[in-house]
């Protein structure tokens, strides 16, 4: 229709139409980079972490006293939990996916290479390890009874045989079958065997995008100070009975001993994801109130403007414009200051998502990201400037000769 | 041209009723310059808002140019206005942030014509008025009898069967109140229907017919056209 009319009577109000077009651009700029971000967080806290999340806690014994016997206690409690009812099965770990602690070590595919070939988190548990998480063995085979044993501060070299993830084995031999492969954890010391792989387990560290599929599973308990954590899986539906039951009979059979951490393994989950969930929901919060904002500029400005505009309005109405008309008229006005916002805004939405790039080390935000963002303001726009122009398309033609 | 017989027009406000106008007939024919006079509040503006399709009216019967104009929708109104009315206002009523182009443009982008259409009819009315050089001017640089003339020239780009003009030249002084009562004349020399109101018995007089109005109605139609030598003005008082 008459963008072109329109376009130069709002050129002669420029400084409106400047700012409620920086208004419309840094609305969709940040926007879209704000949706970006939260949906790559909302992916980040999808990722599975390997383990049966439902079914599984972990609960944590810190023994104290002269006579405390670690080997002897993790033996007992071990005894004691597997055969709890309800219990699937139970393991000690030295830490778990989620938890932001843990050991983790380079692994070498040849003695005399300098620098590691990945790096990879260490689970030191026993041949209940992925009952007790709920991890998939895809191929191989799981520890066998004699292959097991300890790990203290004097304990040289690593365990002959490994499992580790299929992430891991992908990442040492590209393509190829892991199982059976050699690799060294230590270069001084004896090369460890892989004898199955896991489909999935994550390492604790859960932002190190680089690491956090790189998992070792490895034969040996840890027998070193007083702290031991175990990971317990329950039959589905008991795991709260269960986990009440275990912390009662882990103190009640050892007194030396205080017994802690009992946590789900979905709020492990929560807690490692804390800060993800805040910095959506503070986005969140961004993104409504730059709409409300922006939708509120729109509806203040064209309400102004249809006030100012009165006996104008009152005059086309006299000179053959139809109700219809005039509130086109306030729509395309709005659809234009819009288009000339949301051009700006694709650039600066564009722009910061490359400052985040090199910045923050994000992603590249998909093409479609600006377009449907574009469309929602546009809409938006139309939307917030409806009750202004139908005002406006109300006003009696009379007013042309009426008002002074 | 325009008809009106037995007309009333009544304001009412939940406090009180104002007959603006009663038993209103008037008969304009075709090429007739008609001034309206008459003391302020008598119902002028009433009567040139209903002959231009801008208000409603209560009761009796308009045909404007052989079209009985009772009932009809708004868009239907907006329509006829916009073919058979070109209206000048007291205030010019120029739209400030246009140029004189764009102005004259509005009723005919309204009417619908094509871009060369338009253009050629801004052309020929701005010229006619003596504004052609003055293209991309915008109103605020023009003096006030030069926008009262692209008004004019608004008003005449569609081809309209009537000019409606209130108080045409009430914002002007008496030297560019002149030109603009010139140009009407030479318009109307041309073969324009034009209804005129004035409180100026000058200008009233140099008007083919003189309607006088009084508490909405029609006292005294001068039939007599070019009758100049009026005596004392008629119950004339200042008034805008
Ligand atoms: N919108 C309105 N509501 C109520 N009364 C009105 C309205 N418009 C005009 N009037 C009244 O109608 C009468 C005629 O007014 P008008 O036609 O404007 O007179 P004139 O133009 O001759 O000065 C006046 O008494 C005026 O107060
Ligand atoms: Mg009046």
């Amino acid at each position: 229709m008459e963008l072109r009319p329109i376009l130069s009577a709002l050129m002669r109000s420029r400084v409106a139409l400047v700012l409620l077009g920086l208004q419309i651009a840094l609305t969709l700029a940040i926007v879209c980079n704000s949706l970006f971000i939260i949906s790559e967080r909302a992916a980040l806290m999808e990722r599975p972490s390997g383990m049966n999340e439902a079914d599984t806690f972990i609960l944590a014994s810190i023994g104290f006293g002269a006579d405390f016997n670690l080997k002897n206690a993790i033996a007992d409690d071990l005894a004691m939990l597997r055969a709890l009812p309800g219990v699937v099965a139970a393991a000690p770990i030295n830490s778990l996916p989620m938890t932001n602690g843990g050991w983790s070590s380079g692994l070498s595919l040849t003695r005399e290479q300098k620098t590691s070939s990945a790096y990879s988190a260490m689970y030191f548990s026993d041949d209940q390890a992925l009952a007790a998480m709920g991890a998939q063995l895809i191929a191989g085979r799981l520890y066998r009874p004699e292959e097991l044993g300890e790990r203290t501060r004097k304990t040289a070299g690593w365990p002959p045989v490994i499992i580790i993830t299929r992430a891991l084995g992908h990442k040492l031999w590209p393509g190829q079958d892991p199982v059976g492969k050699t690799v060294w954890l230590d270069t001084e010391a004896e090369a460890s065997t892989v004898i199955g792989v896991i489909d999935r387990l994550q390492a604790p560290w859960v932002h190190n995008e680089e690491v956090v599929e790189f998992a070792t599973v490895l034969p040996e308990v840890i027998n070193e100070g007083a702290f031991t954590r175990y990971i317990i899986r329950a039959a589905p539906g008991q795991r709260d009975a269960v986990m009440k039951a275990a912390e009662a009979k882990l103190a009640e059979i050892n007194p030396s001993r205080i017994v802690r951490e009992g946590k789900t393994l979905e709020k492990v989950r929560a807690e490692a994801y804390a800060g993800d969930r805040a910095m959506m929901i503070i986005l969140g919060v961004v993104i409504a109130s730059l709409l409300v904002i922006t939708a509120l500029g729109i509806v203040g400005m064209a309400s102004f403007w249809v006030t100012l505009r009165t006996k104008q309005i009152g005059t086309r109405r006299a000179l053959g414009a139809t109700r219809g008309a005039i509130l086109r008229y306030f729509l395309a006005e709005n659809f234009v200051i819009t288009s000339i916002g949301l051009l700006l805004g694709t650039a600066l939405a564009y722009g910061f998502n490359v400052w985040l790039i090199r910045h923050y080390q994000t992603q590249a935000m998909p093409w479609y990201y600006v377009p449907v963002g574009c469309l929602s303001l546009w809409l938006l726009g139309q939307l917030a400037v409806l009750g202004p122009a139908r005002r406006a398309s109300r006003v009696p033609p009379a007013m042309a000769t009426r008002s002074v | 041209m325009l008809k009106m017989h037995h007309l009333s027009k009544v304001y009412r406000t939940h406090l009180i009723e104002t007959h603006a106008l009663r038993d209103f007939s008037i008969h304009v024919k075709n090429g007739e310059f008609v001034a309206v006079t008459g003391p302020s509040g008598s119902g002028k503006t009433t009567f040139l808002n209903i002959a231009g399709l801008l208000e409603e009216f209560s009761g009796g019967e308009y045909f404007l140019d052989g079209v009985d104009v009772r009932g009809m929708n708004d868009a239907a109104r907006s329509r006829l206005r916009n073919e058979k009315i070109g209206f000048i206002f007291q205030g010019f009523n120029l739209i400030p942030d246009l140029n004189l182009f764009d102005n004259v443009d509005v009723p005919l982008r309204y009417r619908g014509f094509n871009a060369a259409e338009r253009r050629r009819r801004i052309e020929q009315a701005l010229s006619r008025v003596g504004l052609s050089a003055r293209m991309k001017h915008y109103p605020s640089e023009l003096s006030g009898g030069q926008q009262q003339r692209v008004a004019i020239a608004r008003a005449l780009a569609g081809s309209p069967k009537i000019l409606l003009a209130d108080e045409p030249t009430g914002n002007l002084d008496t030297q560019m109140a002149r030109g603009v009562m010139q140009l009407l004349e030479e318009l109307h020399a041309e073969g324009a229907t034009i209804i005129m109101v004035t409180h100026d018995p000058e200008l009233a007089a140099r008007a083919q017919r003189n309607v006088h109005v009084i508490d909405g109605q029609v006292v005294d139609i001068q039939a007599e056209p070019r009758l100049r030598s009026v005596g004392a003005p008629p119950l004339q008082s200042a008034q805008a």
